[in-house]
């Protein structure tokens, strides 16, 4: 038998490689080279038609003598502060809440898992109308119910109250997915666990506290973890509720990193100061990501 | 287990060429280059199904010289000059004729070098700028121009004759102050519930508001100070403190369009672009208005600053442009400057939108449309004596748009004051000024 052309071992490699190569291309054109460019970026001043030109640092000098840019930070930053932790206990209540066998169970996680599966476009229409400063049904409830009077009315979706808006908007939207997730770390827990600290007397906060909140700290992790990345992109939420009509131009208190990051692409076409932006963005999930990792390592070990 | 390496590789051999296809768009697929032969225009619009007009130019040019083939690109209104500028990035486009629909986005399109000086063409073919009324020179790039203009906007006040009538108040006239204009609009206004009407309506739009201060001819939105803006700014505000508009806040939430709040028969004058003229004829011959309830409109000239001659009004010009990368610059031009032309603008009169070169001829075609006001005074209300480019050209302009739209936003809600609003425009435009 003549010798084969390559070796076994070779040719199991090029096989596998080449089974890979359909995706990896694909992500190697349309992402992975984008990406290195935007890191190229920040450090050259590009129209996207004229020649690049060399900047240095001087795009990330201007970072911070930038009002919006400030603006845009501050408002993702305290949106996630404001979502993860909110969306994290309510998606996990409404699992405990809906694995006790309850009548309906099937039909109250459905309903929990809507809003996720809603169209955004339509169901921020709905939010609209609700909290619509003088006709909505929330405000309405506010003068006749609780009797506040009509000049103090909440105007929801301007001022700082826009923050709490899309806060309160995004733990509605996403809590059903998450929820799903705590499920199934819910049903990985053993139920001997359960009877054994029955039989010493736990009651339900103990259970909870002592059984249920350690065994699910991977689920958790992955939980906070996902919907920091998530929250941090925030784009569309704050153009759908805080936009005017077609979108443009959100004022100081409603401004998030990558509508700045958008604006200054391709509005202003500034591309390199726009991909200085997106690095500080990509700073900062990187950076809370690493000490999500740390922390749980740490957990794990102990 | 040869074969499997060679169907590795034909995959692989496969998948390069396919690669490689992407990269020969260039070469054979344009015919005309140069030659005499037959020429495709390839040509950047918006809205196609819902404005006549491009069509109606398409048609005609067509007609009108042999061998020229006009191909409409559709690339919505909402955010078309955004795409546009997407769409001449780098060396891909085949764009040979673009529609500038505004200076911001002009500017930038410019500074991209994606359209060319039209100067050159200009002085070969004796086109005479006069006729323009002087629009041009507020685009002017170091004094290079890059576009004609074929569509010339201008602002009215439509009022609603009934709502007049029924109050028993005149009707407003072609020489108003803003201060008179306040009186008489709070005047009809009625706030008892289920009879209500609005005195005014201010649209979602920056230039609705902040853009009335403008018209005494002093200052512009690229000064660099705004403090001029206050009084308007103040006046507006009372207004909807009192009722005599609807609120900015409601109209964002809800997204009201101008259209639908005149049409609904419960807003006494409204300030809008002379483009309203044509969609409100056609609307209410169509009856997808009620004219019930807004069939009996008049027009009347903008009202202007204390001591400044009344029929200044701001306007907008929609332009057309030859990019650097058309193969086919000469037809190109052409097409431009026909279309911009006399015979250019009796089509667009035809449909009742207003050409940029105005003459006599076209504003009777206009008035004599079926549907136009009939009273004089709504004819006559389509003079202009001085015509204030809503953003005339200005380095960083598109900026500056960014930002005072920005804070126009955070006053009308009553996020910041009307000073400090304005003292943060001038702070911002005076970082992007300075830079």
């Amino acid at each position: 038998m003549k010798k084969p052309f390559l070796s076994k071992k070779t040719r199991r490699t090029l096989i596998a490689y080449s089974f890979i190569a359909p995706n990896f291309i694909g992500f190697c054109v349309f992402t992975l080279v984008p990406i290195v460019f935007a890191f190229c970026l920040a450090f050259l001043k590009w129209d996207g038609s004229n020649p690049i030109e060399f900047a240095g640092l001087s795009n990330f000098a201007r970072l911070a003598d930038d009002t919006f840019f400030k603006a845009a930070l501050r408002n993702t930053i305290l949106y996630c502060l404001g979502t993860v932790p909110l969306t994290m206990i309510a998606s996990l209540a409404l699992a405990v809440l809906l694995n006790q066998k309850v009548v309906g169970r099937g039909i109250f996680r459905t309903l929990s898992f809507f809003p996720y599966v809603a169209s955004l476009v339509a169901v921020t229409a709905v939010w609209k109308m609700l909290f619509h400063p003088t006709k909505g049904p929330i405000n309405s409830i506010l003068f006749n119910t609780f009797h506040v009077a009509q000049e103090n009315l909440p105007k929801w979706f301007t001022g700082a109250l826009v923050l709490v808006s899309m806060i309160l908007f995004s733990v509605w939207k996403y809590m059903g997915y998450y929820m799903v997730i705590y499920l199934a770390g819910l049903q990985g827990i053993p139920s001997e666990l359960y009877e054994a600290a029955a039989l010493d007397g736990a009651g339900t906060w103990n259970k909870f506290r002592y059984i249920t909140w350690p065994q699910l700290s991977a689920t958790t992790f992955f939980v906070v973890v996902m919907l920091t990345i998530n929250c941090f992109k925030i784009y569309d939420i704050a153009v759908m509720l805080a936009g005017a009509g077609g979108g443009s131009d959100l004022t100081e208190s409603a401004t998030v990193l990558v509508y700045y990051i958008y604006q200054k692409a391709f509005i202003s076409w500034d591309l390199g100061y726009s991909s200085a932006v997106a690095m500080v963005l990509f700073v900062l999930v990187l950076g809370v990501t690493i000490i999500q990792f740390y922390g749980q390592s740490k957990k794990d070990k102990a | 287990m040869k074969k499997r390496i060679v169907s590795v590789l034909m995959c692989a051999l496969m998948a390069v060429s396919l690669l490689a296809g992407c990269g020969q768009k260039d070469g054979g697929s344009d015919s005309g280059s140069g030659s005499k032969g037959n020429v495709t225009l390839k040509w950047a619009i918006w809205d196609e199904s819902t404005t006549q007009y491009w069509g109606d130019i398409k048609k005609a040019y067509e007609a009108a010289h042999n061998g020229v083939t006009i191909e409409m690109v559709d690339l919505g209104s909402t955010d078309y000059m955004t795409v546009l500028a997407t769409e001449l990035s780098g060396s891909g486009s085949d764009f040979d004729v673009v529609t500038i629909k505004d200076v911001p986005g002009y500017a930038t399109l410019v500074q991209k070098n994606a359209i060319i000086a039209l100067d050159d063409y200009i002085k070969k073919d004796k086109v005479d700028l006069a006729k323009f009324s002087g629009a041009t020179d507020q685009v002017l790039v170091d004094g290079k121009l890059y576009e004609l203009p074929f569509r010339n906007d201008f602002w009215v006040i439509f009022y609603n004759k009934d709502i007049f009538d029924r109050a028993g108040v005149a009707y407003p006239t072609n020489d108003m102050t803003w201060d008179e204009y306040d009186a008489l609009a709070r005047k009809v206004t009625n706030t008892t519930f289920g009879k209500q009407v609005y005195g005014t309506h201010y649209h979602t739009w920056r230039s609705t508001v902040q853009l009335c201060a403008m018209l005494d001819g002093k200052h512009t939105i690229l000064d660099g100070n705004y403090d001029f803006v206050k009084p308007i700014y103040q006046m507006v505000l009372n207004q909807e403190k009192d009722g005599v508009c609807r609120k900015y806040a409601d109209l964002k939430t809800e997204g009201l369009h101008y259209s639908a709040a005149f049409s609904g028969g419960d807003v006494a004058m409204m300030n809008q672009g002379s483009w309203f003229i044509s969609t409100l004829i056609t609307n209410i011959k169509k009856g997808e208005y009620d004219s019930k309830l807004c069939g009996n409109w008049g027009l009347c000239k903008y009202p202007h600053a204390a001591g400044v001659e009344a029929g200044s009004t701001l306007g907008t010009i929609t332009g057309l442009s030859v990019t650097s990368a058309s193969k086919n610059k000469d037809a190109a031009w052409d097409f431009v400057n026909w279309v911009s032309g006399a015979e250019g603008a009796a089509v667009m009169a035809s449909s009742g939108n207003f050409p940029a070169c105005m003459t006599a001829d076209v504003k009777k075609a206009i008035t004599s449309i079926e549907g136009f006001p009939t009273d004089q005074q709504s004819k006559d209300a389509l003079d202009v004596s001085n015509l204030y480019l809503e953003v005339p050209y200005g380095n960083h302009v598109s900026e500056i748009n960014s930002v005072l739209d920005s804070y126009h936003g955070s006053i009308m809600t009553g996020e910041m004051t009307i000073d400090e609003g304005v003292k943060a425009m001038n702070t911002e435009v005076a970082k992007i000024l300075g830079k």
